[in-house]
């Protein structure tokens, strides 16, 4: 076996080449700032075929400029998301010469068949601010003015364009027109002027995206030449080869990518935004992941020696996900990596999951489970090492006992979580597989999600969970109520954790215009939860439920909220607290105003409501009447 | 010509900074006198040009402080098992043991307010739970109810057998000053208006609650001219202005506006305090507050935090000296040394500046003998001891008290703000939603604060810091920003920081 990757050698394993280019695309630590440039010429040495994806961002733009509607387009989007890409893409869809676009210029020009000019700035902040004041010159002509004959293509990061107007306008001494409507579009929050498109590509569902990154990866055809890889006869395994099938999903009916893409879509929710070049760099590390690996990546080359030593589940894709095999600062380096370690997932675990993995082996009470669950994999599961390391574990060899001892075998558990994350079966009541997070109601989450999406009811243990969670907040309380919500102050200032006195209450589900009901939000597809207290637009306060914030309610009405969850989802409740209370406020002085002409059966009594609990932990209102006549 | 101050031993830092300021009238007393002020003003409210004398005459409502802070029975009386008609008699009894005699001595009404002496029990309960400082050891006339409405304001006493005082222990003018500041603001009859409309509403639950038991307000015997404030237009007095004007146009109920009202009020006091020590002491820099954003990991800017605090708590005593010492350079004074009697007219100038030496000379030494340079140098010396007692303890003081300064993690006091005090930055400067780095830049200018490096070039270009440790500084900021659902990002390179209460309509 030739030790020096190459793929020119006679002796390398047959799809060395693609494994060297795929490579590329991983965490290593190079900066490639002009990644797409640098692609482009990897794929011209190593002679495979490129990995593509499909972007219906592209089709779209193509389309807008061969309608001949005038004005401009602004690709957005933050690194990583493929704005030198499309913006390549186009140019040559256009007409452009791919060596125009390689050369120096920072602006480029071609003629359209309509006779109308695009003038392209693949990255705005390459410019300097002449050449920028004229690009945004032109920018606002086409958009604002008349000008039909020129326009802009150009993209940049969300925090360019609009630092870039913004200097600008500072210099020109007015504000710049276009900067608040891009910064509207930026935020989902306002109308984009008719002659200006913009492509916001970190806008993009993100379980499609690694959907199809996947696909395009393990189901790549240069995989076929591994069929006569020598590293995978006479029943050898090849770590690479592996990760790659279990991504493909042949084996478990695909339930590995399913929860990989419930991970993505819980953190797109939770405000994480996944670039392309993130998902690629993820697919590339699950499949050639290994802890003994230079960077952390395995070339073929690696691989007997890797079967040698007996080593082969250090490379196991259930820790390669979240980048085990990376030093933690280069897996930190990536946004994909910090979004997943959020999931908190080897750490988190259940008395369950924890009792099978360590004593599933000798108790007999759990043998069947854990065969089923851990025996039945050989290669990541119950290995020959993992047992050996459990059973000195338990066993309480001297190594053992001292400080640290248990350390190796405690690494080999958070393996073994992540891995049974991955693997637990969907329906498993004993092991949900959820518990497995610190989202433990992620599942709940995206079920809720998925019924709002498809306007079907939301189950009503998820209703009331979140009901009591919200009135738990709103009370300080621990009570139990599911039916209503109370809006609740102490009086004072907001931010007192306990408020017994019931400002107003509204009922758990919306009748006739008032109480709280679960919607989905258009803009941002999030569920949100909206409490009316009047009917009519200005009578609700609306609260967008991301699965962080739904992890919290849910957590609050279980009564077991870890002291260390997020301060955030406290204050952001308290505001939305102090909006209903704000509503409360308005409401109760426009009913003053309209009663005034009544008799003032108001003015000689004051009747304030407490909220009192009953054994049952159940709450409700105790009117106390205080007479205020003299 | 100076005013004549009354009740001081010499005028110094009355006439740098007013009326007084002073230390341990901390934020929310200053506001609680202010509305006091302002009740009494509500027909004309921030409405007096610098020269008319604002008058006003307090509440004092010693039934209703009474029932809330001295009348520790009711709980006990409440937890027995007892007929109503027993609870309340008891109570009574014992309530009457305690009483001042200050209209306090009939009680009965109490009675038919309440269907039940629980329910009254329950009604103390609550308004206890959201009084400033219930629980604290001060005395019990210095506790104050929330103030709910017209009815739950009234002033710091000091209550004995010889009848209710104002001894200016708590409400030492700070209040009055605040009063006078907001008048000479721009915008200050529009805020007034604000202020009247949502804070003095009778008719809110709450303020009808305490009106059930205070009864009819009890008043001081006379009103009285509030203190002085010796400029009549400054541009922190319309900051202040248009920061408590935002925060009222937020879509917030008022008595949480009030804890932002409350912050905003003590922070921009500071930097009046710091604004006119600088300038009394010749220095015309802005006054710069270098924050440290605390986090896991020790920073540089801790030190450098640390001596911008310092150095503002230095400022106020050398304001001190100056406005002393600038006595000699005043053309006067060198007509004074070289006339007929040059002791005599220094010792008038004196006087007619400083309201010193007394002219009922009543002390051991004889100031008509003494050179004006004597005079200067021993005022200086009484002038700066007295100012550490009291106004010198300003900084410290109320920046702790807004939440601006700490020893978080470190054995020195520095800048370094808590969550409270930035959600209410936030609140006060961000309309909508705006950039972070022009955030950043907004507080510096407002408030100067100095946390990312655009704020901080001074300090880099002179090497006592280095970019990287305040641009890391200010990420920490956007990290706990986000944490308090302030700042949403929008990719690595932008985020906003948003108001999470926006007005009515704005979006």
């Amino acid at each position: 076996m030739n030790a020096t990757p190459s793929g020119q050698d006679a002796g390398a394993p047959p799809s060395s080449a693609w494994v060297r280019f795929l490579r590329s695309y991983g965490p290593t630590p190079n900066d490639l700032n002009l990644f797409d440039e640098y692609v482009t010429g990897a794929l011209g040495r190593a002679k495979v075929q490129p990995i593509t994806l499909t972007s219906p961002q592209l089709e779209k733009m193509k389309q807008r400029i061969e309608s001949g509607a005038p004005g401009s387009l602004l690709i957005a989007g933050t690194a990583g998301d493929g704005k030198t890409y499309h913006c390549r893409s186009l140019w040559i869809g256009l007409g452009g010469s791919p060596r125009d676009w390689a050369g120096p210029a920072q602006v480029k020009k071609v003629t359209l068949a309509d006779g109308r000019i695009a003038i392209f700035v693949k990255d705005l902040s390459e410019l300097n601010d002449d050449q920028s004041d004229d690009a945004l010159g032109l920018l606002e002509r086409s958009v604002l003015g008349g000008e039909d004959k020129e326009f802009l293509v150009v993209a940049a990061n969300h925090g360019q364009i609009l630092e870039r107007l913004r200097d600008i306008g500072f210099r020109q001494n007015r504000t710049n027109p276009l900067r608040k409507p891009i910064q509207d579009a930026f935020l989902l929050s306002g109308l984009v002027p008719e002659r200006l498109a913009i492509f916001d590509l970190s806008r993009t569902a993100h379980r499609q995206s690694l959907e199809e990154v996947l696909t395009a990866v393990a189901g790549h055809p240069e995989w076929g030449n591994c069929l006569d890889c020598a590293l995978r006869s006479a029943g050898r395994i090849c770590p690479i080869f592996e990760n790659r099938e279990r991504l493909l999903g042949l084996q478990d009916g695909g339930v590995f990518a399913r929860r990989l893409g419930d991970l993505v879509e819980v953190s797109k929710l939770n405000g994480w935004h996944l670039p392309v070049r993130d998902l690629l760099a993820l697919a590339a590390n699950m499949i050639l992941g290994h802890r003994d690996a230079r960077e952390g990546l395995l070339a073929c080359a690696d691989v007997a020696r890797i079967q040698d030593g007996g080593v082969i589940e250090r490379g196991s894709i259930y820790d390669n996900v979240f980048g085990a095999n990376l030093p933690r600062r280069r897996a930190n380096d990536r946004q994909v990596f910090r979004a997943l370690a959020s999931f908190g997932i080897g750490e988190e675990t259940s008395n369950g999951a924890d009792g099978l993995l360590v004593y599933g082996a000798d108790d007999t009470k759990l043998t069947e489970a854990f065969s089923q669950f851990v025996g039945n994999d050989a290669i990541y599961g119950a290995t020959p090492s993992y047992l050996a390391a459990q059973r000195a574990y338990l066993e309480g060899e001297e190594a053992a006992r001292l400080d640290n001892g248990a350390a190796q075998f405690l690494v080999r558990l958070e393996a073994q979580r992540r891995r049974l994350f991955f693997t637990l079966p969907e329906n498993e009541t004993d092991y949900p597989f959820w518990a497995m997070t610190a989202f433990r109601f992620a599942g709940d989450y995206l079920e809720m999600s998925s019924a709002l999406f498809e306007r079907k009811a939301v189950s009503e243990t998820i209703r009331s969970r979140l009901v009591r969670g919200l009135n738990r907040v709103m009370t300080g309380l621990l009570i139990e109520n599911a039916d209503r919500i109370f809006v609740a102050s102490s009086g004072g200032f907001t931010q007192s954790r306990i408020s017994v006195l019931c400002d107003t209450e509204a009922p758990a589900r919306r009748v006739g215009g008032i109480g709280m009901a679960l919607r989905l939000d258009v803009h941002t597809e999030r569920p949100t939860l909206d409490v009316a207290l009047a009917q009519g637009s200005g009578g609700s306060a609306t609260f967008n439920l991301t699965p962080v914030r739904f992890e919290f309610l849910c957590r609050v009405a279980e009564g077991s909220l870890p002291g260390s969850f997020s301060n955030e989802c406290l204050e952001d409740m308290l505001a939305f607290k102090a909006k209903l209370l704000r509503k409360a406020e308005l409401l109760g002085s426009a009913r003053l105003t309209d009663d005034e002409g009544e008799a003032g059966s108001d003015e000689e009594a004051l009747t304030l409501t407490f909220i009192e609990i009953e054994q049952s932990g159940h709450g409700f209102s105790r009117p106390v009447t205080v007479r205020t006549a003299p | 010509m100076r005013p004549q101050i009354d009740g001081v031993d010499f005028a110094v830092d009355e006439h740098i900074w007013g009326h007084r300021l002073y230390d341990e009238q901390l934020p929310h007393l200053t506001v609680l006198e202010f509305l006091g002020v302002l009740g009494s003003n509500a027909d004309n409210p921030l409405i007096a040009t610098p020269d008319e004398t604002v008058r006003y005459r307090p509440q004092r409502q010693i039934r209703l402080r009474g029932l809330l802070f001295n009348n520790p029975y009711v709980e006990s009386v409440h937890e027995r098992a007892q007929s109503d008609e027993d609870k309340w008699k008891q109570w009574g009894a014992l309530f009457a043991g305690d009483a001042t005699g200050i209209g306090d001595d009939n009680m009965v009404y109490l009675r038919k307010a309440f269907t039940s002496f629980d329910d009254f029990a329950k009604s103390i309960e609550l308004l206890r739970s959201s009084a400033f400082e219930a629980r604290s050891n001060k005395r019990w006339s210095s506790k104050f109810v929330f103030p709910f409405g017209p009815d739950a304001l009234y002033e710091d006493l000091r209550v004995d057998s010889g009848g209710a005082s104002n001894d200016r222990r708590f409400f030492a003018r700070t209040g009055e000053i605040l009063y006078l500041m907001l008048c000479r603001a721009k915008r200050g009859p529009e805020l007034g208006q604000k202020l009247v409309e949502r804070l003095y509403d009778a008719g809110a639950p709450m303020n009808r609650l305490v009106k059930a038991l205070q009864g009819e307000p009890q008043l001081a015997q006379d009103s009285r001219p509030v203190g002085y404030l010796p400029f009549a237009t400054h541009p922190r007095f319309d900051r202040l202005c248009d920061d408590w004007l935002a925060i009222l146009s937020r879509d917030m109920p008022i008595y949480d506006a009030l804890e932002h009202l409350i912050a905003s009020a003590g922070l921009n006091l500071l930097l009046y305090f710091l604004e006119r020590a600088k300038a009394q002491a010749g220095d015309s820099d802005p006054v710069e507050l270098v924050c440290e954003i605390v986090s896991r990991e020790r920073t540089k800017v801790r030190a450098l935090s640390g001596d911008s605090y310092q150095a503002n708590q230095a400022l106020s005593l050398r304001a001190v000296r100056t406005a002393v010492e600038q006595i000699r350079l005043d053309e006067d004074w060198a007509a004074a040394l070289v006339s007929d009697d040059p002791q005599g007219e220094c010792l008038q100038m004196m006087r007619a500046w400083f309201q010193w030496p007394p002219t009922k000379d009543d002390e051991e030494a004889d100031h008509t003998l003494k050179t004006g340079d004597e005079l200067v140098r021993e005022l200086v010396e009484k002038a700066t001891s007295r100012h550490e007692q009291h106004f010198g303890k300003i900084h410290a003081a109320w920046s702790r008290s807004i939440g601006l300064s700490s020893r978080r993690l470190s054995r020195r006091t520095r800048y370094a703000p808590n969550d409270r005090l930035l959600k209410t930055l936030v609140i006060a400067i961000v309309d909508d939603r705006m950039q972070f780095d022009e955030f950043l830049q907004e507080a510096r200018r407002r408030y100067g604060i100095v946390i990312g490096d655009t704020e901080g070039a001074r300090l880099i270009k002179e090497r006592q810091v280095d970019q990287e440790a305040l641009s890391d500084n200010s990420a920490n900021l956007e990290k706990r920003l986000m944490g308090l659902g302030l700042v949403r990002k929008l990719s690595d390179s932008c985020s906003f920081v948003e108001n999470p209460f926006i007005a009515e309509g704005s979006e």
